[in-house]
């Protein structure tokens, strides 16, 4: 029953990192929410790994590759929000709302 | 050589229709620089030959039986509408009363319209109008009547319409074209009920199937009275009377075809249908009826008229309603003479009155006055057609009266009463209004009126001699009714109206009874001169009432119909606009709906797995 647990942890913190992405303010905030999703997502991997396919651990390898990768795009995610910061003035999400109807 | 013309006899209309195209170039606006009389002469031609070829046909004809021409029209799928032409002496002899008087209104036109540019389009109307009374003439073929009948009441729309600058032809015009039209309408619709009913449309194998159809009684009466609407309207029968008073604003020369021939048309249509008319005492008792009414009324009518034309055009109306009553009563022999010997008394009579109208201007009866010692011909001409028209022995209609009014005098004895009453009213009306052209004092507008020119008076006169010798030749066709067996108390009452008629209205119009005459009840004399007020008795009804479903139709179609398409346009038109605030620029919103998106979807298709456990937490 154990790998229900990790993966009901995941669930939770999927949730949580979702409720930070939609109603968060700050652009950083929803970059470091987006941080939560990738958590749980490998939170959800490594569980799968251990509990499922154990010999091969193919999810581990999984783990790696989505850690890299969000590394990667936090950073893209970071000078984005400075290059709008800069011509801004400000990382107010509501301020973002140029590209409507 | 006779049997070859007879052969060709199809000709006739023919060479009438050519003319009328012939006639066409003369148009101002086609050949400009050399005016447009020949129009008129080659009209004249082309009707002369007309009248030749029939006049010769008709002695291979004379006591010979009637032959038929076929000409295939049209075949489709169970229906074969061929062109049935009957070459009888009736026919034939039709042909020649047309062609003749159509010759003789030409000849009066190229004095009368002297003064009028339009004779291409007078003419070529003129020629259409004959072509179509040749064809009616010898179309033996109840569809074909039908037809021919619509392309009249086209050509009656232009001719009465001729000079369209003028606001009264216009809505003459109109009126003669609907009226008509209407008519015409439910004449289809007879003709199609009958098709059903009797499966032919000839009339020969109409007579032979009504001698021993059993149909429906209440069926027939329906498409018999539908079928007697149609010479309704065509013979100016009350309550589609108007048009013909509003079509003498037209030329006087087309209103001597009118009076005359065109009319007589639907009388014609009738008197070929009378067999099937037989079938259905209800819609023969109907004839009688509107006749009745029609002659009584009209003849009434025309005394109170004052303008010179329209006191002919009633009596016309009343003469065909006399026809009515001859064909509701089966005497088909007497209707026919009476539309013969009424053609050429009306035509006189107005060729009569217009030879006054050209010269004196006004029309107005109550204007002119004392132009006997100085109009004597068209005076002579006036009174020879008012007698050839009124029971007045030897003159032709005293013989179409009496034989009618002696085949009613057993059956029917108060329709003899009626003939008598319709004959001294025209008697009266006649003589009142010859009496008050032609005698009395000379007035301002007919202080100066000399005779017109023989383009015109020629005419007049042959057509003078006609009426004079109608009786001797329709003798020696042995046409006349056999004096022996006549019953001499109807010719004694026919000839006693006739000569009070005219006695009572020569001496009130000659005598120094004060003029303008007033009747004690001026109510009546108005409604009579108002025409029964008939123009508002239609405005209110009829014409009020199509108005009015044609507003409430324009309504619908505009609020309505147009509307829900409107609407749709412009419910999408709305969706876009306020659907478009979906994109509403923020990021997370966007993120938002994508996670709803997919949360639906999953929610739906896991449904199976939890959908009933789930429901089963809730209840």
């Amino acid at each position: 029953m154990q790998l229900q647990y990790f993966l009901l942890l995941a669930a939770a913190l999927f949730c949580i990192g979702i409720y930070g992405l939609i109603t968060s303010r700050n652009a950083v905030r929803v970059l470091m929410s987006i941080e939560l999703l990738l958590n749980a997502v490998n939170l959800n991997l490594m569980a799968f790994s251990n509990f499922i396919d154990s010999t091969l651990i193919k999810g581990q390898v999984f783990t790696v590759f989505v850690i890299t990768v969000a590394a990667a795009e936090a950073a893209v995610g970071l000078a984005i929000v400075l290059a709008i910061y800069r011509n801004r003035d400000t990382v107010d999400m509501e301020q973002f709302n140029l590209l409507k109807w | 050589m006779f049997e070859s013309l007879l052969e060709t006899v199809w000709l006739v209309p023919c060479y009438a229709l050519l003319g009328g195209i012939l006639a066409l170039p003369w148009s101002p606006g086609i050949i400009r620089r050399t005016g447009s009389r020949p129009a008129g002469y080659v009209n004249l031609v082309m009707t002369f030959f007309s009248l030749l070829h029939s006049v010769l046909a008709f002695t291979a004809t004379w006591n010979h039986p009637a032959k038929e021409v076929l000409i295939p029209w049209l075949s489709t799928v169970g229906l074969n509408l061929t062109i049935n032409l009957e070459l009888s002496s009736i026919s034939v002899g039709a042909l020649i009363i047309i062609t003749g008087l159509n010759f003789l209104a030409q000849v009066y036109a190229v004095g009368y319209m002297e003064r009028d540019w339009g004779w291409g389009r007078f003419y070529s109307l003129l020629g259409l109008f004959e072509a179509g009374l040749c064809a009616l003439a010898l179309c033996n073929n109840l569809f074909f009547s039908y037809v021919i009948l619509e392309i009249l009441t086209l050509g009656t729309y232009l001719l009465v319409g001729l000079w369209f600058s003028q606001p009264l032809v216009v809505t003459g015009a109109r009126d003669a074209f609907l009226t008509k039209r209407v008519g015409d309408l439910f004449l289809l619709m007879g003709v199609l009920g009958l098709w059903t009913l009797a499966g032919t449309w000839d009339y020969q194998d109409l007579a032979i199937w009504a001698q021993t159809a059993k149909v429906d009684q209440t069926i027939i009466t329906l498409v018999c009275l539908a079928l007697i609407a149609g010479p309704m309207g065509k013979c100016a029968q009350f309550p589609l009377h108007l048009w013909l008073d509003e079509a003498m604003e037209g030329p006087v020369p087309s209103t001597i075809l009118r009076n005359s021939v065109v009319v007589a048309s639907g009388a014609w249509v009738l008197i070929k249908l009378q067999p099937v008319f037989s079938l259905s005492p209800v819609a023969s008792s109907a004839m009688v009826g509107i006749g009745t009414v029609t002659a009584i009324g009209g003849s009434l009518i025309a005394i109170a008229q004052i303008d010179i034309k329209r006191c002919l055009s009633y009596s016309v109306s009343a003469y065909m309603g006399l026809v009515f009553i001859a064909v509701g009563t089966q005497q088909d022999e007497a209707a026919l003479l009476l539309v013969l010997t009424h053609a050429l008394s009306a035509a006189l009579l107005v060729m009569s009155t217009g030879n006054i109208i050209l010269n004196n201007i006004t029309q107005d009866v109550t204007q002119l006055g004392g132009l006997w010692s100085r109009r004597p011909i068209s005076g002579l001409a006036f009174i020879v057609g008012t007698l050839g028209l009124i029971a007045f022995p030897p003159l032709g209609s005293f013989w179409a009266l009496v034989k009618l009014a002696d085949g009613l005098w057993e059956t029917q004895p108060w329709l003899v009463g009626i003939i008598i009453a319709v004959n001294g009213l025209t008697a009266f009306s006649l003589t009142r209004e010859f009496s008050l052209i032609f005698g009395g004092k000379a007035k301002q507008m007919s202080e100066r009126s000399p005779e017109v020119i023989w383009l015109m008076v020629l005419p007049m006169m042959v057509l003078f001699g006609f009426v004079l010798h109608l009786p001797l030749v329709l003798q020696s066709l042995s046409l006349l009714p056999d004096w022996a067996i006549l019953n001499k108390d109807v010719v004694l009452l026919l000839i006693w109206s006739s000569i009070f008629g005219c006695s009572i209205s020569g001496v009130i119009y000659l005598g120094n009874i004060a003029k303008p005459i007033r009747l004690p009840w001026k109510g009546l004399q108005d409604l009579l001169a108002y025409d029964f007020y008939t123009p508002k008795l239609y405005k209110v009804t009829i014409i009020f009432g199509v108005a009015q479903l044609s507003k409430f139709a324009d309504m619908v179609d505009r609020f309505v119909v147009d509307g829900i398409v409107n609407f749709v346009g412009l419910f999408s038109l709305l969706g876009g606009e306020s659907l478009k605030y979906s994109t509403n620029g923020q990021t997370q919103f966007y993120a938002f709906t994508i996670l709803l998106g997919v949360g639906i979807l999953g929610a739906w298709m896991t449904w199976p797995f939890w959908g009933i456990q789930f429901i089963d937490l809730i209840f």
